[in-house]
């Protein structure tokens, strides 16, 4: 582990020495490729005049909102394709469909709708998680082992107890990690909506840095959209599966 | 002693791709109140369709099962079976496991940690209570499953081969705890296994099932003082007559498996 942490360092100690060096040599001029120190000198400054926290408040906003109906609903869609037949013959089929449709697809039919608001860049959210969501909760309680439930119903788990003690907590797993590639489709839709469709928060920054021609602000911008994504995906899903794994022993590791 | 637990005349056909399947016929069956009953049979002699009739997981047969004088046409809590599988669940501890059938009951949270803990400190795993299931051997989870079973308090307990996949010293283990928590509580057992060595040394009585149909062919009683052990002169006194029973019907089983595959 910490062998690791010391290759990673020293990685990427090579990288901005490199990055450094290449700037040094002055084989572009800095306002096409500037240095790291410029670049972590924006990332302060936009921090100090509070631009970016703005920014990163308005993203993680839309995000929170956007992917939290996203859950409601397809949780309630994967239940309902679970429990019956028909559902699943029918609007099962449709979201294997719109599944394969990437879901910055939807951004033109949302301004036509809601025009150029929040409600609009929210359901492209929504749409980016809503299906991986669905899928994920649906297969999930559908491959619940048999055993399980028998051994529920024989312990008087009837109904309502034997859906919340027994399956859902059995589904848990798949659920997770619909959950999570959800969120990694809700986060890229945002981006992409933001770069689009101006107004306000990250994927915005990043459009106004390459209108002011700063290349300094636009890489410093992608580099809090990466870091954000890492948090969440490595640090918060990462935990919660890895609590599941150590639970049901389905790894070795960890 | 009256009968507690009575199958009467409990007929069952499945319907498979080579036609109609008579799984048990004319079962008559009367199961006293603290009795441990064995049954053995050749594989596929419908052994766990009619444990599963006697759980309420299988409704649809002809013929009744009576307990305390209800019908039975559904599962509950008075009934127990403990799974081949077991069917523990993953996602709780072990204590948590043993407490799910009484917060099924609605039993209070004190209570049912402290009667969970019981059941598990009788089956000796109290060290043990918040180890997650996949970190338990094999015998451990059977163990597991008893205290799960036993902790509900139920009246009968359905047994299906519980054992089956264990090795042999866990599973001489086992049968001493099971017969020590059985004299201790006195509950009814019901006890499918197809080692006949294992239902001699458990049981009060043996019975043989014959196979298509799966009909009660010989029931023996086992009158050795407990506890038993596999090993001991009494309880192979005892298997020799039954295995002969049974390997008639087994030899059986497998001439009319040969011929269903010839007829293909």
């Amino acid at each position: 582990m910490r062998k690791k942490i010391i290759k990673q360092v020293v990685f990427y100690l090579c990288l901005f020495g490199l990055w450094q060096l290449i700037v040094a040599m002055k084989i572009w001029p800095e306002y096409v490729f500037p240095s790291p120190i410029q670049v972590f000198g924006t990332i302060i400054t936009g921090f100090s005049n509070s631009t970016f926290i703005v920014a990163i408040g308005i993203s993680l906003k839309r995000i929170a909102i956007g992917y939290g109906i996203s859950i409601l609903i397809g949780g309630f869609l994967g239940i309902m394709m679970s429990k019956f037949k028909t559902v699943d013959e029918t609007l099962g089929s449709l979201v294997l469909g719109l599944q394969t449709l990437p879901s910055i697809c939807w951004l033109p039919l949302a301004l036509l709708w809601f025009g150029l608001n929040e409600r609009a860049i929210i359901f492209v959210v929504i749409m980016g998680a809503l299906f991986s969501i669905t899928t994920a909760t649906d297969s999930g309680i559908k491959h619940v082992s048999p055993i399980y439930i028998k051994a529920g119903r024989n312990m008087g788990a009837r109904r309502y107890t034997l859906f919340l003690e027994v399956i859902i907590p059995a589904a848990m797993p798949s659920i997770i990690s619909g959950l999570k590639q959800g969120w990694s489709f809700a986060w890229r839709s945002l981006m992409a909506g933001e770069l689009l469709f101006v107004n306000l928060g990250l994927g915005y920054l990043l459009t106004v840095g390459r209108e002011l021609n700063d290349m300094s602000q636009v890489l410093a911008v992608m580099i809090i959209i990466a870091l954000i994504s890492i948090l969440v995906d490595k640090i918060v899903f990462g935990k919660i599966e890895a609590n599941i794994k150590r639970k049901w022993g389905l790894s070795a590791k960890y | 002693m009256t009968a507690k637990l009575k199958v009467d005349n409990v007929s069952k056909d499945f319907t498979g791709r080579n036609g109609k399947l008579q799984a048990l016929r004319d079962i008559r069956l009367d199961i006293n109140e603290g009795e441990f009953l064995c049954i053995v049979g050749p594989s596929g002699c419908g052994k766990t369709t009619l444990l599963n009739i006697i759980a309420g997981l299988e409704n649809v047969y002809k013929g009744r099962v009576v307990h305390n004088g209800e019908f039975i046409n559904s599962t509950g809590p008075d009934r127990l079976v403990i799974f081949q599988e077991l069917g523990l669940f993953p996602w709780l501890s072990v204590v948590k496991n043993v407490e799910f059938g009484l917060k099924m009951k609605k039993v209070p949270q004190p209570r049912r940690r402290e009667t969970a803990l019981k059941y598990l400190d009788m089956v000796n795993l109290l060290k043990f209570k918040d180890a997650h299931i996949h970190e338990l051997s094999g015998g451990m989870k059977q163990r597991v499953a008893l205290a799960r079973a036993f902790a509900m308090d139920p009246e009968v307990l359905l047994m299906d081969e519980p054992f089956t996949a264990l090795d042999a010293q866990t599973r001489d283990m086992l049968h001493d705890e099971l017969q020590k928590i059985w004299q201790e509580t006195g509950k009814t057992i019901i006890f499918v296994t197809h080692n006949v060595r294992e239902a001699v040394c458990l049981g009060d009585k043996v019975i043989v099932m014959s196979s298509q149909p799966g009909m009660i062919k010989t029931e023996f009683r086992i009158d050795l003082p407990r506890p038993r052990h596999i090993e001991d002169g009494g309880v192979m006194d005892m298997v020799r007559p039954i295995l002969k029973e049974l390997s008639f019907e087994i030899k059986k089983s497998f001439e009319e498996e040969y011929d269903a595959k010839k007829d293909n």
